[in-house]
């Protein structure tokens, strides 16, 4: 029996699949849109001024600075505006309700599947105070954003790479899976002390850890010699790591806990990427020389867990100065905003400040494109998708962001957001 | 260990100066812990080599704590000028190619064409931006989260958090990085009533001196705390509230009456829950109350206007939906939520500029650790993103928290006679990209950014 309440927010919710999620696939037709004569910033070159962008069919198709607009075009004035490829949010779990974010009865779970529990529609915070709409999230110009299926459990599992709009929830998959998602520190020994089993210490953490990989290599090696050996969801998705088909992310800000993160990719070989990082610059030069990437928590607040106060043993505190130290070092980083679920209040989160965060690395030698193709390019190139997305450049789809100043001012507003080519949000005039 | 040894000194050192002649208007009375520390003052005073000329008298105890830190441990110059800044004071317009004079710890002139005094520390600041120290009304600095709430007692306003201040917290030093010199931190909000915050500099080693207002505010937190025991509705907490603060009021008629009949007999039993509600019923303190909805801010004004006293809207979420009855009442609102951290509708995010427009004195807050200390100043910055003029932002981070913690007499803006905490930046106090580069302290480098690892 649904309460009225309940009937009122299905009513929303439906109303922003209309708005929001309803591009139609017809409309990603061969009409051209041209957005002329802003600074166009591709994140594959240097800024373009005059520049003009053009889409068709979802994708760009050139980019320049003297291109002829074919007649018939939809015609987007950009001047004096700043034209850049939609943002990359390279960590977040949003649109994964707090209930199904997680799977708390077991420590390691590889076998789950972020996308299975993404639910973007209705209103964040239903119920509570403030609701977020997903499309308002939008004005941040965030287009693609990573979902992981857990943030306290020692493996989550396999999160996915999607569009944050599109024609159904099929369609938006950029990559799935895209990465295997694990957990080191205080997070998985508060989700387990409260049932009071393992890991109770990160030296159970990264035994256990080394226990699951090992048990997945046996299992390799069994279906090899016998291919009837009976299947292991758990271990295929392990498998996948151990082969290098997928990368391994694993949450990790304290030196020690990235110290033990890098010792398990090279105990097991699989390609990692540290997530958090809040210590990483204490393991830069190694970071730098085994190619590991590192996707930054948010500067402005590095505390990615769920706690309302955060454990000061977990996170060192804030230093917005650790992506010039790592850019100086040479490893390759993106900055993310690790939104999620915030209690009562926000069950949503939102990665509308991904570009005010960003812009807090600036002063310590980094120029603006640094900063910016830590949200774009960058971003795509760590979560494998770079072929499709992170810069304007002719074949790529054709998620485009307007913005109606430096994109790094807090001055400035996203005006326009296309994805696939299509207009997905337009700042309302006040 | 060796952390705190070099602390002791310094504060011992610190005792000492104190006792010299200082112009300081506010010496407190020497307390049991001064009067301890001056004992030791002489032994310190042969242990620790400080250079002092005669008459160059200490005008401020500087100590920033040391925990691996870059931090110098600098004492205040008598006499400093810092020349060429555009300077906002947050009392007037800003004034390009400014000058700042600051004489013992406090500002003596702001202005344009000043003449140095011989013998001052000149700073050439050409091309930076001044601002003053900002100034946090809500935050849970140096407070263990463990010791934030007593959730056992629904209303504890016996409660205080001088109690449970730890000097020893890293985030004092991040909270001077950006810029922070001045908080409002206290318990809550796990209770209805949790108790009395201080107003506190972020630094300093002397507690007492650091304190400017020991009556920091009695923090009441709307909404039911758990649904286990009363109160547990919204309802529940208005009747529970009403309750006690008419309970205070009796209390307060008991001890009047037995004044009034010439203290024969013994007196009334003393109560420190009543004693602590009476200073907020008598106004010597007041309430900040943590409100989200439109409900508890109207049950709050209402309580307002039954019990007169003097309160303080904190996130207040849903408070521009009431904007003309908040500021008709003259009551001030300490706004954004959570702003950096978590998604809230732009109709919320738009809120601060919607109070302002009304007249309702406003000021930011981290509500620190949840947002960091350091921050603050971005949480101004998305008010003016949402609208709220420049000078306005600043003011939400400067003079406004001081004027509803009562301190503008002291700090919040650039004015002579106030206590020279000040940040010097290179570029717009409100870019995200802009970064400080010095922080003064009761007129004292506290923090100079060209001292940093890169």
């Amino acid at each position: 029996m649904m309460r009225p309440i309940r009937l009122i927010s299905l009513a929303c919710a439906l109303a922003v699949i209309a708005v929001s999620l309803a591009v139609p696939m017809a409309a990603q037709s061969e009409r051209v849109i041209a957005i002329k004569g802003g600074t166009v910033l591709t994140m594959a070159g240097a800024p373009i001024q005059n520049g003009t962008v053009l889409m068709r069919g979802g994708k760009i198709i050139v980019v320049g600075a003297n291109v002829q607009v074919p007649a018939g075009a939809e015609i987007v004035d950009a001047t004096g505006k700043y034209v850049m490829p939609g943002l990359i949010d390279a960590m977040t779990s949003i649109g994964i309700d707090s209930t199904d974010l997680n799977e708390a009865t077991d420590p390691l779970t590889p076998q789950l599947r972020a996308i299975e529990s993404y639910n973007p529609f209705g209103n964040f915070g239903e119920g509570g105070i403030g609701p977020i709409r997903m499309s308002e999230s939008f004005s941040g110009g965030v287009t693609t954003m990573y979902i992981a299926p857990a943030d306290s459990a020692l493996i989550g599992g396999q999160g996915a790479v999607v569009k944050v709009a599109g024609p159904n929830l099929d369609a938006i998959i950029v990559r799935e899976p895209a990465a295997i998602d694990m957990t080191l520190g205080e997070q998985p020994k508060k989700a387990a002390r409260s049932r009071n089993r393992d890991p109770a210490t990160r030296m159970a953490e990264v035994a256990m850890l080394r226990q699951i990989l090992i048990k997945a290599q046996e299992y390799e090696r069994a279906r090899k010699e016998k291919p009837t050996t009976p299947r292991d969801l758990a271990m295929e998705a392990l498998g996948k790591l151990l082969r290098r088909e997928l990368p391994g992310r694993i949450q990790a800000n304290s030196a020690g806990d990235i110290r033990s993160a890098i010792a398990l990719s090279k105990e097991f070989g699989f390609d990692l990427i540290i997530d958090g990082a809040a210590a990483a610059y204490e393991h830069r030069d190694e970071l730098a020389a085994r190619r590991i990437p590192v996707v930054l928590g948010q500067i402005t607040h590095p505390f990615v867990s769920n706690d309302e106060i955060p454990d000061r043993t977990e996170y060192p505190p804030v230093d917005e100065r650790t992506p010039a130290k790592l850019k100086a070092a040479g490893v390759k980083f993106a900055i993310a905003t690790f939104s999620r679920a915030f209690g009562r209040l926000a069950p949503g989160g939102t990665g509308k400040w991904l570009l005010v965060d960003a812009a807090t690395a600036g002063g310590y030698g980094m120029s603006d494109e640094d900063i910016l193709k830590a949200v774009t390019i960058n971003a795509a190139e760590i979560l494998g998708v770079s072929d499709r997305i992170g810069s304007l450049a002719p074949g790529k789809d054709a998620d485009v962001i307007v913005l109606d100043g430096p994109p790094l001012s807090i001055k400035t507003w996203v005006e326009r957001v296309y994805i696939n080519g299509e207009l997905v949000h337009t700042r309302k005039a006040k | 260990m060796k952390r705190r040894a070099v602390m002791w000194l310094l504060i011992a050192f610190a005792a000492l100066a104190s006792s010299a002649p200082l112009s300081a208007e506010r010496q407190p009375a020497a307390t049991e812990q001064e009067l301890f520390l001056a004992s030791s003052a002489a032994f310190t005073a042969c242990t620790v080599e400080i250079p002092m000329r005669d008459g160059n008298h200490l005008a401020a105890d500087v100590y920033v704590p040391k925990s691996g830190d870059k931090f110098p441990v600098v004492l205040a110059q008598e006499v400093l000028a810092l020349r060429g800044a555009t300077v906002h004071t947050a009392a007037g317009p800003p004034i390009a190619n400014a000058t700042i004079i600051v004489r013992q710890g406090k500002i003596a002139e702001v202005g344009q064409n000043l003449s140095v005094p011989a013998g001052a520390k000149i700073y050439d600041v050409t091309g930076k931006i001044i601002v003053p120290g900002m100034m946090d009304n809500h935050s849970h600095i140096g407070a263990s989260p463990t010791d934030l709430n007593d959730t056992p007692m629904v209303i504890g306003p016996q409660h205080r958090a001088i109690d449970a201040l730890n000097l020893d917290d890293p985030d004092w030093r991040e909270a001077i990085k950006g810029g922070v010199t001045t908080v409002v931190t206290g318990p809550g909000s796990g209770e209805n009533v949790s108790g009395q915050a201080i107003v506190i500099k972020t630094f300093g080693s002397d507690l007492q001196k650091r304190i400017l207002n020991e009556r920091g505010g009695m923090k009441f937190a709307m909404g039911a705390k758990s649904r286990e025991r009363y109160p547990s509705t919204a309802m529940g907490v208005a009747a529970a509230l009403r309750s006690y603060l008419i309970k205070t009021q009796e209390y307060m008629a008991s001890w009047k009456k037995w004044e009034d009949e010439g203290k024969k007999g013994p007196p009334p039993a003393r109560d420190l829950g009543y004693e602590a509600m009476a200073e907020v019923l008598t106004n010597k303190s007041r309430v900040r109350a943590h409100v989200h909805s439109a409900t508890d801010v109207m049950t709050l004004l209402r309580l307002k206007d039954e019990f007169g006293f003097d309160l303080e809207l904190h996130h207040s979420t849903e408070a521009y939906k009431l904007a003309d009855e908040i500021a008709k009442r003259k009551v001030s609102a300490v706004v954004l939520p959570l702003g950096p951290r978590i998604g809230l509708s732009e109709d919320v995010m738009a809120g601060p500029y919607i109070l302002w427009k009304a007249g309702v004195r406003i000021a930011m807050h981290t509500d620190h650790p949840v947002i960091n200390q350091k921050w603050l100043r971005l949480c101004a910055a998305l008010a003016m993103h949402y609208g709220l003029p420049e000078e306005e932002a600043l003011k939400s981070v400067t003079i406004n928290p001081a004027i509803i913690a009562r301190v503008s007499d002291r700090v919040g803006s650039l004015e002579p006679g106030k206590d020279a905490d000040f940040v010097v930046m290179n570029g717009p106090w409100y870019e995200p990209k802009t970064r400080i580069e010095m922080v003064f302290g009761n007129g004292a480098l506290l923090y100079d950014r060209s001292t940093e690892d890169k």
